[in-house]
C-alpha cells in the first residue's frame, strides 16, 4: 500500500485500530530516483500482513518516527537512519546503532560502493 | 550510587561480540544499553554485487549456529522471485534438514544457558556431544557438518542417501531420551528453577509491542509460529503444532525451546515416514533463468531464533536490494525492558534465554 | 626416649613438654604440614580437573607427564613466567599483601587442625572457635583484596563477599554449638574422641548437611561460588590479579578446599579414627580426599545460586534447621537416656 509521508502517522494509527499491532520490519530501498521506506506491519490475531511504502526524495530524506506506536521501531529506525541516511524526526534517542565507523555515510545507498560515481579507491 | 559496568565484548557470558553498558545500583540493574556492530560485515550490501548463486555462502554466515535456516530462506526468496516450484521430495528433505538444524541450534543454546547460570561446562559438553551427533546426521543428509550450501533453486544439490531413515531413527530415539535427561537435571534442581522463574518477564502486550519473535514471542503466550501461520513446505501435512507458554519469563522461554526440540523430533519422524520417492535435485547452475526485473518478493521462515524474513527486489542477475529481518536483532532490543530492576546475576540468565547470535544481529 | 617411625617420634616430641624439643618439633611439624598442603593442593588441582573432565565427557590433561599429572606444574611455570601487572588505579599495598596473607591464614588454620592423637601443634581448649574465628576473617580480607584492585567486577565481587558472610555464618556456628554439646567442649581432640563408637554424621545427619552446605559457601565452591561467578564477573575478586598472584589465588583455592575437607572430616567423620591397619593420619587424609571428591561432584552438577537466594536460603532454611538440630541434639543426647 503506497502512502504519502504526511499521511504516515494517520495511516499507522488507522492500522493500529484495525489490529495491526505488530511491527515486523522497517527498511528502505534506494530506487536511484528516490528513497522508499517500507513498514511491514502485521495483525497477529487475524494473521494478516500489510506493507506500507513511503516514497521520499533524496534532497529531503526524512520520515516521522513511529516509536510512539511500535516499541520495535526503535532499533529499526536507528539502523535505517545509519544505513540510508534517512533522518527520523521526533525521536528521543539520537544515537545511531552501529556507530558510523570510518566516517562512512549511508552505506546502503546506491551511491556508495563499487561502480558508483562517488566511489573512491583506497589509494 | 549508580555504577556503569562494561560487560563484554570479550568475556562475561558474552554471546559472541555483544557489548553491554549496564548501570547498576548496588546489585540492581537500572539500565542496559546494548552496543552492537562489532561483527557488521555489510552483508546486505555485499549481496547486491554478487550473482544469485554466489550469495548462499554469505547467508549461511548470518546465523552461524543455524546456517541452514538462512541458506534455505534466501534460496526460497530467489525461488519465489524466479517462480520456480520446489519438488515435493525436496520439500520433505528440506524440512528434515531444517528441523535437525533447529535441534542442533537449540542444543547449543541449552549449553550456553547452563553456562550462563553458572553450571560451568557440564551441560554444555553434554549438549555439544549430542549436537555433534545431530550434525553428523546432517552431514549424511547435506554433505558437510557446518556450512552446507546444499540448497539449489527448486530442490537440493543432492538427494538423501537411501539408508538415511535407518540411521536417523535410533538417533531420534536417543535424542528423545537425552532431552528428558536434560530436563531432569535442570528442572529438578531448585536452584535452576529459582534462577529462571519470574526473571525477565515479558508480558503478552509488550511482546507484541516490542516485536519479538520465535520462542521469545511464544514464551509470552502469543501463538504465532511462521510454520503454522504462514505454512510452507509440508508442515501442515505433518501435524505441526506450535509450542506456547504463557508466563513470559526466562523459564517459559527455556520450556518453549525444550518443547520445540521434541516437536522437531516428531516432525522429522513423520516426514521420514511419509516421504515420497522421486527426484529432489534442484536446477543445474547453467539452466537457472534470469529473474524478471523489479520483481519484489517477501519470504518468511521460522528459523530457530524466530521469524526470519527476506524482502528482495530482484534484478536479472543479482539482487537489487535484499533486506534481511534477523530475529536475534529484534529479540536483543527488548533486553533493556525486561532486565531492568533485576539482579546483576539475572542479566545473564535473561540474555541466555533470548538466545541472540551476534553475527545475525549485526549482519 | 623417642621410639617408632618418624611420625610417631614427631608426635612424641610435640607432646613431650620439654621446651627445646617442642620448639624443634613444632618447626618440623610446620614443615610437614607445608609439604602436605603443597602435595595435596597439587593433587587436588589435578584430581579436580580429571574428575570434571570425566563427567563432561572429556579426557582432561593427558599430555604433560603420565595421565597429565605434571600439567599443573607446567601451568604454574607458565604463570610465573608472565609479567606481573598491577593496575594503575589499584591500592598497591592491599593489592600486594592481601593474597599472600589470605594464603598464610589458610595455611595457619590447617596447622591448627589435629592430624592424629599426637600429631598436633597445640591442643587448644577452644580449638573449633579459634579456627572458625580465623576463617571468618577471610571474607573481609577478600573484600579488601577485591576492592583494592579498582576493578568494577572485583568491586561487585567484594560486596557479594560481605553479604555472603552474613548469610551462612550463623547456621555454621549453631551447628558447631550442637557439636560442642555432643563432645562436651570445643576442643578438637575431644570432638574426635567423642565420635569413637558412632561418628557425628550418623548421630547428627541434619547437622552434617547444614555443615557441609555452609562449608561449601565458606570455601566458595559451587553452587556458592557467587563471588567468583565465572560467567558474570570474569573471575570475581581476583580478576585483576595476574601471574604470581593468580598462581597464589589458585593455590589459595585448593588450600581452602583441603581445609574444608579436613574440617568436615575432623568434626563429622571421626577424624583420624579408623581400623589400625593404617596410621591415624592416613585415615584423616583419606577421609579428606573422599570429601573433596564429593565437593567436586557437587561443583560439576549444580548451577550457581543467586546472591539474594543465598541470603534467603541461609536465613529461612539453614538457620531454623540448625536451631532444630541443636534442640534435637540437646533433648536426645543430654536429657535422653
Amino acid at each position: 500500500m503506497k502512502i504519502d509521508r504526511a499521511n504516515l502517522a494517520s495511516a499507522i494509527e488507522e492500522g493500529m485500530a484495525q489490529g495491526f499491532d505488530y511491527l515486523v520490519k522497517i527498511t528502505a530501498v534506494d530506487n536511484i530516483a528516490s528513497l522508499q521506506v517500507l513498514y511491514f506491519v502485521r495483525n497477529i490475531a487475524q494473521n494478516k500482513d500489510e506493507l506500507l511504502e513511503v516514497d521520499i526524495p533524496y534532497s529531503d530524506a526524512w520520515v516521522p518516527t513511529v516509536t510512539k506506536y511500535y516499541a520495535a521501531a526503535d532499533w529499526y529506525e536507528r539502523e535505517m537512519a545509519e544505513m540510508f541516511g534517512v533522518d527520523i524526526r521526533g525521536r528521543h534517542v539520537r544515537r545511531l546503532l552501529l556507530e558510523k565507523w570510518d566516517g562512512v555515510e549511508a552505506p546502503l545507498r546506491k551511491s556508495f560502493g563499487w561502480g558508483s560515481p562517488t566511489y573512491k579507491s583506497e589509494e | 550510587m549508580i555504577t556503569r559496568i562494561n560487560v563484554g565484548p570479550i568475556h562475561p557470558g558474552t554471546h559472541g561480540v555483544l557489548r553491554l553498558l549496564v548501570d547498576v545500583d548496588g546489585d540492581t540493574i537500572k539500565k542496559v544499553e546494548p552496543h552492537i556492530g562489532f561483527l557488521h560485515r555489510g552483508v546486505e550490501k555485499l549481496v547486491e554485487n554478487r550473482m544469485y548463486l554466489q550469495n548462499p555462502v554469505y547467508m549461511e554466515k548470518l546465523d552461524y549456529i543455524a546456517p541452514l535456516a538462512f541458506d534455505e530462506l534466501y534460496v526460497s526468496a530467489v525461488e519465489a522471485a524466479m517462480g520456480i516450484p520446489v519438488k515435493e521430495r525436496a520439500q520433505y528433505i528440506r524440512l528434515i534438514q531444517l528441523e535437525l538444524q533447529r535441534i542442533a541450534s537449540h542444543l547449543l543454546w541449552l549449553g550456553t544457558l547452563a553456562n550462563d547460570v553458572g553450571q560451568l561446562f557440564t551441560i554444555f559438553m553434554w549438549a555439544f556431544s549430542d549436537r555433534d551427533k545431530v550434525l553428523r546426521l546432517l552431514e549424511e543428509s547435506a554433505g558437510t557438518r557446518m556450512f552446507y550450501v546444499n540448497q539449489r533453486m527448486g530442490g537440493l544439490i543432492r538427494d538423501q542417501p537411501p539408508d538415511f531413515a535407518e540411521h536417523a531413527a535410533p538417533l531420534l530415539d536417543y535424542l528423545d531420551q537425552r532431552i528428558a535427561q536434560f530436563q531432569e537435571v535442570l528442572e529438578k534442581n531448585p536452584i535452576f528453577t529459582e534462577r529462571m522463574k519470574g526473571v525477565g518477564v515479558l508480558n503478552r502486550e509488550d511482546a507484541i509491542r516490542f516485536g519479538v519473535t520465535g520462542p521469545t514471542l511464544r514464551g509470552s503466550g502469543v501463538d504465532y509460529d511462521t510454520r503454522s501461520n504462514q505454512p510452507y513446505y509440508v508442515y501442515k501435512k505433518l501435524n505441526f503444532s506450535p509450542q506456547t507458554r504463557g508466563e513470559g519469563d526466562a523459564f517459559a522461554r527455556y520450556k518453549v525451546r525444550m518443547l520445540e526440540m521434541k516437536e522437531s523430533i516428531k516432525l522429522v519422524r513423520n516426514a521420514l515416514k511419509s516421504m515420497p520417492e522421486g527426484d529432489a535435485l534442484g536446477m543445474q547452475i547453467r539452466l537457472i533463468n534470469p529473474v524478471p526485473k523489479n520483481r519484489v518478493v517477501t519470504v518468511s521462515r521460522e528459523t530457530p531464533r524466530g521469524e526470519g524474513m527476506m524482502y528482495m527486489v530482484a534484478d536479472p542477475q543479482r539482487p537489487y536490494r535484499l533486506s534481511i529481518r534477523s530475529p536475534s536483532f529484534i529479540n536483543l532490543s527488548v533486553l533493556n525492558h525486561i532486565a531492568k530492576g533485576h539482579r546483576f546475576a539475572d542479566l545473564f540468565a535473561i540474555l541466555a534465554s533470548l538466545d541472540p547470535v551476534m553475527a545475525d544481529v549485526d549482519r | 626416649m623417642l621410639t617408632g617411625n618418624p611420625l610417631d617420634m614427631l608426635g612424641q616430641a610435640l607432646q613431650s613438654g620439654n621446651l627445646t624439643t617442642s620448639v624443634i618439633a613444632v618447626i618440623a611439624y610446620a614443615i610437614l604440614i607445608a609439604i602436605i598442603i603443597g602435595v595435596f593442593d597439587y593433587l587436588f588441582g589435578w584430581f579436580e580437573r580429571k574428575v570434571i573432565a570425566r563427567v563432561q565427557l572429556r579426557h582432561g590433561p593427558t599430555y604433560v607427564g603420565k595421565y597429565g599429572i605434571l600439567q599443573n606444574l607446567a601451568d604454574l611455570i607458565k604463570l610465573l613466567a608472565k609479567e606481573n601487572v598491577i593496575p594503575a588505579n589499584a591500592d598497591r599495598i592491599f593489592f600486594m599483601t592481601m593474597m599472600p596473607s589470605l594464603l598464610a591464614l589458610s595455611i595457619f588454620i590447617v596447622f591448627l587442625i589435629p592430624f592424629s592423637p599426637t600429631l598436633q601443634a597445640t591442643n587448644l581448649g577452644l580449638g573449633v572457635l579459634v579456627i572458625f574465628t580465623l576463617l571468618s576473617f577471610a571474607p573481609s580480607m577478600i573484600f579488601l583484596a577485591g576492592h583494592s584492585t579498582g576493578n568494577k567486577f572485583a568491586d561487585i565481587s567484594a560486596q557479594r563477599s560481605v553479604i555472603m558472610l552474613i548469610s551462612y555464618e550463623l547456621p555454621l556456628i549453631l551447628v558447631l554449638v550442637a557439636v560442642a554439646v555432643m563432645a562436651n567442649g570445643f576442643n578438637l581432640s575431644n570432638i574426635v574422641n567423642a565420635q569413637s563408637p558412632w561418628y557425628f554424621i550418623i548421630l547428627m545427619p541434619l547437622g552434617f548437611v547444614i555443615f557441609f552446605i555452609t562449608m561449601l559457601a565458606e570455601m566458595e565452591r559451587p553452587p556458592f561460588d557467587i563471588r567468583e561467578a565465572d560467567s558474570e564477573l570474569i573471575a570475581g575478586w581476583f580478576t585483576d590479579y595476574s601471574s604470581p598472584y593468580y598462581a597464589l589465588g589458585l593455590f589459595l583455592d585448593y588450600t581452602r578446599m583441603l581445609l574444608g575437607s579436613l574440617l568436615i572430616s575432623v568434626i563429622f567423620l571421626g577424624g583420624w579414627l579408623g581400623p589400625a591397619i593404617l596410621p591415624p593420619v592416613a585415615w584423616l587424609l583419606i577421609k579428606a580426599v573422599v570429601v573433596a571428591f564429593f565437593i567436586v561432584i557437587v561443583r560439576v552438577t549444580t548451577v550457581r545460586m543467586r546472591l539474594n537466594n543465598l541470603l534467603r536460603f541461609g536465613w529461612i532454611y539453614l538457620l531454623p534447621l540448625s536451631l532444630i538440630n541443636l534442640v534435637i541434639t540437646y533433648i536426645v543426647f543430654i536429657k535422653g537416656p
